[in-house]
């Protein structure tokens, strides 16, 4: 189609393209490591069973890269809009839905492949450095696992298109970066100083990062405040919200 | 270019944009806001029975008491002949106590493994020497006034220290006591963490005990413990033994002061973390917006030295957030502690908090400085950067992604992200000292700690931005 | 498609202020219409209605009789160029407009064409952020061409030209008007239009002033005066105002006499030993005429200075 061409020359030809793809598989790799070779299983006390989820371990990157994801997804509309390049997008395809449609595609892909080398590589690389530090670990690839790595990346894909959704609705790259941010990552903090379990709980189910990073667990999932499918379909409820009202300010107002 | 001039330029340019002093009103108001919702979503889970000291403090008073009555003056002697190493802080030692009940007034002398002798009066330390077992113990009373001493032979006494005990009546308990605090047990690995304690039993041998002054016949046996406390009741209770005038005395807990670790001050500041989701986008767009619109050619006509512009930049809008952040600290601090009291954080285990006692005033602005700090960051940040977004999103990950990472991850690990990264400053709006017992990881560290890591961030910002700026084209 | 705009009845208000208030004109084939008016006046907020970037609150602009929304690739039917700082600055001046060549099916070859047509092929992979003003206002017309548009739309396309530039612009609406097209250039300065445009349509304050030809305007404004230089201007000026005429200063040595036939004007001055070098009809430029019907229209007038 050719606006899926128009959008995707739009994003090749930016600078910062590249560096931010970069960017999602340099953190998702290196913190897994990190997390990795910081636990060795003399710490351990009793080696035959660590009880550590190290899949979940492994991908411990994406507290971080889930950011580049939110900036990747903000930009989409931020850059138009602040330099007023919306104008001629919208003359180039009056069509409004189908700019959204294209645009969301193109940060969907953009997205995806950096997030799944980047994933399996962090899988890899922890699994190697896990086995060097002493601990037995499960099958690489088990139904527990590749939920767990498949949903990873699924985040990564809402998170995105979540804040796709909120800089069509809010246009300024400052303010829906620092909307979406706050979204994700003040409920976690907020949880550590709320001592009442009833609140604890609440916040953690329906919080779009506690609830979508549930996804990532592969042992102790009774000790979850949600389910993994479930969690991550909060955060994708989170992020049909966020596009629909994009969709809604994008159409209705001027441009 | 006068710096004068200067800093008018910049509060021109800050108050000539309604947005920002619009954000900066909505700092205000979502920090008090948020702080409510924090306090309101709070209780503690600390069960009843805790001993309340005379002057209303909450305290521990836990130990296995040997004791008769007294009337009037006198004073006790004992030997303490052997003490099992159970902990460095376990005491075994001679008390004089209104009344053997938990929370009443005391002066006792003791010594512990650790290697003193230990005087204490209302769960306050009054002085120690070094010392260990076999060691005697004497204790005068006089009144209210209670003197200790200790002695190698038995003959030659040193004194210790000397208290007075307010309100003591004429007939007081005496004795000898054993106590031994537990083990700190503290689990966190990666993704649980588990805050323990493990009761431990302290044991020893007093001989040679003697009483003068009108003192009652026999000795009585009291356990002193809080109620719960331990799961298994015989590795807490203690016990008495007595052989040919040799007391072997168990006893477990402590005594002194227990204040809860959780700190009601910074819960009720905490709203300052929707503060800054606010403000450290303004730092950073109030200096990335003159390079978007190219603004900033004609700031650098005006002032080609530069670096001052930036510097002048920091002090009106550090100077507006310090403002700004300092009464909405003062007001959150003022609507939360009722709310907090509301929800069970009220004496004797949280006693009220006055914005008069010096550390109480500290967090407070505390949590000023650190919005003003965090804003400063994120202008350095976006002055190095130049462009708003990859500021924004450094600034704000690097502060609050420790903060939840540091609570699943081993205590050393935690820490260091405390040090390392500017979310140690949220240790800045801390009253209570620093503590491990906590969930949050940055009550590990101090206050002052807190300060020096975000300052650090900030300075170092701000400084590479001033740079830069001079360096590079326009 | 009928290479034509016309716009009815058009009514957009933002806010409390009305921007643009019953307005109606017609552009027709073959044609440039030059679009003037005072800042403020409306110009550039029609322009973004007639290609469906703010909806109207009353009335319609239609393009080739149909509403720019329901275009199937607008681009080749409308060329634009509005706001030639719309563009990011780390993009290459040449994939500024592939994209857009992308998005309608224009292929890829009519970006090297029309950057060739604008001057602008040296720096094709040049990125847009170091391009000066006169740069980008060429892209943004290049941009405007990409399709081949038979209408097309530009506000103050010769903003930042420099006179080279100001010459080969005259020429290209010219020749873009030649093949049959439609074009709309707004502008607020008067001699460009003057040997361009056939057709006026001039608004203030969101309404329409007057609709009508070049030579009408310059025809109306005119109005029957005569030019007169003499090197005793100071007693002419008596003689010709005591003959019943109005009469203004004008330059160094001239007179511009209304109100009194040029043969009046010759026999008063002669009576009275005055003369004279010149005697002709007043030929009115665009820029007085336009003064002169806008002057109760000015939003953003200047204080006097006195000469």
């Amino acid at each position: 189609m050719n606006v899926l061409r128009a959008e995707w020359t739009k994003a090749r030809t930016l600078q910062s393209t590249p560096w931010l793809l970069i960017g999602l598989v340099a953190l998702t790799v290196t913190v897994g490591a990190l997390a990795a070779a910081s636990l060795h299983v003399r710490d351990c006390a009793d080696p035959a069973d660590c009880g550590e989820d190290f899949a979940k371990l492994s991908l411990a990157g994406l507290w971080l890269s889930q950011a580049v994801a939110v900036v990747i997804g903000v930009l989409a509309f931020g850059n138009e809009y602040g330099t007023r390049m919306i104008t001629l997008t919208v003359a180039a395809v009056p069509g409004r839905l189908r700019v959204l449609a294209g645009k969301a595609t193109v940060v969907l892909v953009l997205v995806l492949a950096a997030a799944v080398p980047g994933v399996v590589a962090a899988y890899a690389l922890a699994r190697t450095i896990f086995t060097r530090n002493g601990f037995p670990l499960p099958d690489a690839v088990t139904a527990a696992s590749v939920r767990a790595a498949g949903g990873t990346v699924l985040y990564l894909a809402l998170v995105a298109l979540l804040a796709l959704g909120v800089s069509a609705l809010v246009r300024d790259t400052s303010g829906a970066l620092s909307a979406v941010l706050a979204l994700l990552y003040a409920t976690p903090a907020l949880a550590l100083v709320v001592s009442d379990p009833t609140w604890q709980e609440r916040l953690q189910r329906f919080s779009p990062l506690t609830a979508g990073m549930a996804i990532q667990a592969t042992t102790n999932l009774d000790a979850l405040p949600i389910g993994p499918w479930r969690g991550l379909g909060v955060l994708a409820a989170w992020t049909a919200a966020a596009l629909v009202a994009g969709a809604v300010s994008f159409l209705a107002r001027d441009a | 270019m006068s710096f004068r001039h200067l800093l008018r330029a910049e509060w021109t340019k800050l108050r000539s944009v309604s947005r920002w002093l619009l954000a900066l009103a909505a700092a205000a108001v979502f920090t008090v806001a948020f702080s409510v919702l924090a306090s309101s979503a709070g209780t503690t889970n600390f069960e009843g029975g805790v001993a309340v000291s005379p002057d209303g403090k909450p305290v521990a008073d836990d130990f296995h008491f040997v004791h008769k009555p007294l009337a009037g003056d006198g004073s006790l002697v004992a030997r303490v002949a052997e003490q099992d190493n159970t902990h460095a802080d376990a005491m075994a030692g001679i008390m004089v106590k209104n009344g053997a009940t938990r929370g009443a007034s005391y002066a006792s002398v003791a010594v512990t493994p650790g290697g003193d002798v230990r005087m204490m009066a209302d769960f306050r330390d009054v002085d120690a020497r070094t010392g260990t077992a076999p060691r005697w113990l004497r204790l005068d009373r006089s009144g209210t006034r209670v003197t200790t001493y200790d002695s190698a032979d038995g003959s030659t006494w040193r004194e210790i220290g000397r208290a007075e005990l307010a309100g003591l009546p004429a007939t007081v308990e005496v004795g000898m006591f054993v106590t031994s605090p537990g083990e700190l047990i503290v689990q966190r690995s990666a993704g649980s963490t588990g805050v323990g304690e493990r009761p431990t039993s302290g044991r020893a041998t007093f001989a040679d005990v003697r009483v003068d002054g009108a003192a009652g016949p026999a000795w009585a046996s009291d356990d002193l413990v809080r109620p719960g406390f331990g799961k298994d009741p015989a590795s807490v209770s203690g016990s008495t033994r007595e052989a040919a005038g040799r007391f072997t005395v168990t006893g477990s807990g402590s005594i002194g002061l227990n204040e809860p670790p959780d700190d009601t001050v910074q819960i009720g500041l905490f709203g300052t973390l929707a503060g800054l989701l606010v403000l450290v986008p303004l730092g950073v767009v109030y200096i990335t917006s003159e390079y978007r619109r190219g603004l900033i050619r004609t700031t650098f006509a005006a002032a080609p030295a530069r670096a001052p512009v930036l510097a002048a930049k920091a002090v009106v809008l550090g100077g507006l957030t310090f403002a700004i952040g300092l009464a909405a600290a003062l007001v959150a601090f003022f609507v939360t502690q009722p709310i907090l009291r509301d929800h069970g954080f009220k004496p004797p285990m949280f006693p009220e908090q006055s914005l008069t006692e010096p550390r109480v005033l500290r967090a407070v602005i505390g949590a000023a400085v650190f919005l003003t700090l965090l804003t400063l960051l994120g202008l350095g940040a976006g002055a190095v950067m130049r462009r708003g977004a990859p500021a924004i999103a450094a600034v704000i990950t690097l502060t609050l992604v420790p903060t939840f990472v540091g609570s699943v991850v081993p205590v050393a690990a935690a820490r260091t992200l405390m040090l390392i990264t500017p979310a140690g400053g949220f240790a800045m709006q801390r009253a209570k000292p620093a503590t491990e017992w906590l969930v949050e990881p940055w009550s590990m560290i101090g206050p002052w700690a807190g300060f020096a890591v975000l300052g650090t961030y900030a300075a170092v910002a701000l400084v590479a931005g001033g740079w830069l700026m001079r360096r590079r084209d326009a | 498609m009928e290479p034509s705009i016309e716009v009815r009845e058009l009514r957009k208000r933002y806010g409390s202020t009305t921007a643009v208030d019953n307005l109606s004109f017609t552009v027709s084939p073959g044609q440039v219409c030059g679009f003037v008016g005072p800042n403020g006046a409306g110009k550039s907020t029609t322009m973004r209605v007639i290609l469906g970037l703010d909806a109207p609150d009353a009335g319609h602009a239609h393009v080739g009789g149909q509403p720019y929304r329901t275009l199937r690739r607008p681009l080749t039917q409308v060329g634009a160029l509005l706001d030639a700082a719309a563009v990011h600055p780390g993009r290459r001046a040449r994939d500024h407009l592939l994209w857009m060549a992308h998005s309608n099916g224009i292929p890829a070859r009519r970006v090297g064409e029309v950057l060739d047509l604008v001057g602008l092929a040296p720096v094709a992979r040049r990125r847009v952020g170091g391009f000066s003003l006169g740069m980008r206002q060429r892209l943004g017309i290049a941009a405007a061409l990409l399709g081949d548009p038979p209408v097309l739309l530009f506000d103050e396309p010769v903003n930042g030209l420099d006179p080279e530039g100001i010459v080969w612009i005259r020429g290209l609406l010219r020749g873009l008007a030649a093949d049959g097209r439609a074009v709309l250039v707004s502008s607020h300065l008067m001699g460009e239009l003057e040997d361009t445009a056939d057709h006026l349509v001039v608004v203030g304050r969101g309404r329409l002033v007057v609709d009508t030809t070049v030579s009408g305007l310059l025809a109306a404004a005119s109005g029957g005066r005569v030019d007169v230089r003499t090197s005793r201007r100071a007693e002419a000026l008596t003689v010709l105002a005591n003959a019943g005429a109005t009469v203004a200063v004008t330059g160094l040595d001239g007179l511009t006499v209304t109100d009194l036939p040029a043969e009046a004007i010759s026999a008063a001055l002669t009576t009275a030993g005055l003369p004279f070098s010149q005697l002709s009809p007043h030929r009115a430029t665009l820029e007085e005429a336009y003064m002169e019907l806008t002057r109760g229209s000015v939003e953003f007038g200047a204080a006097e200075v006195s000469a």
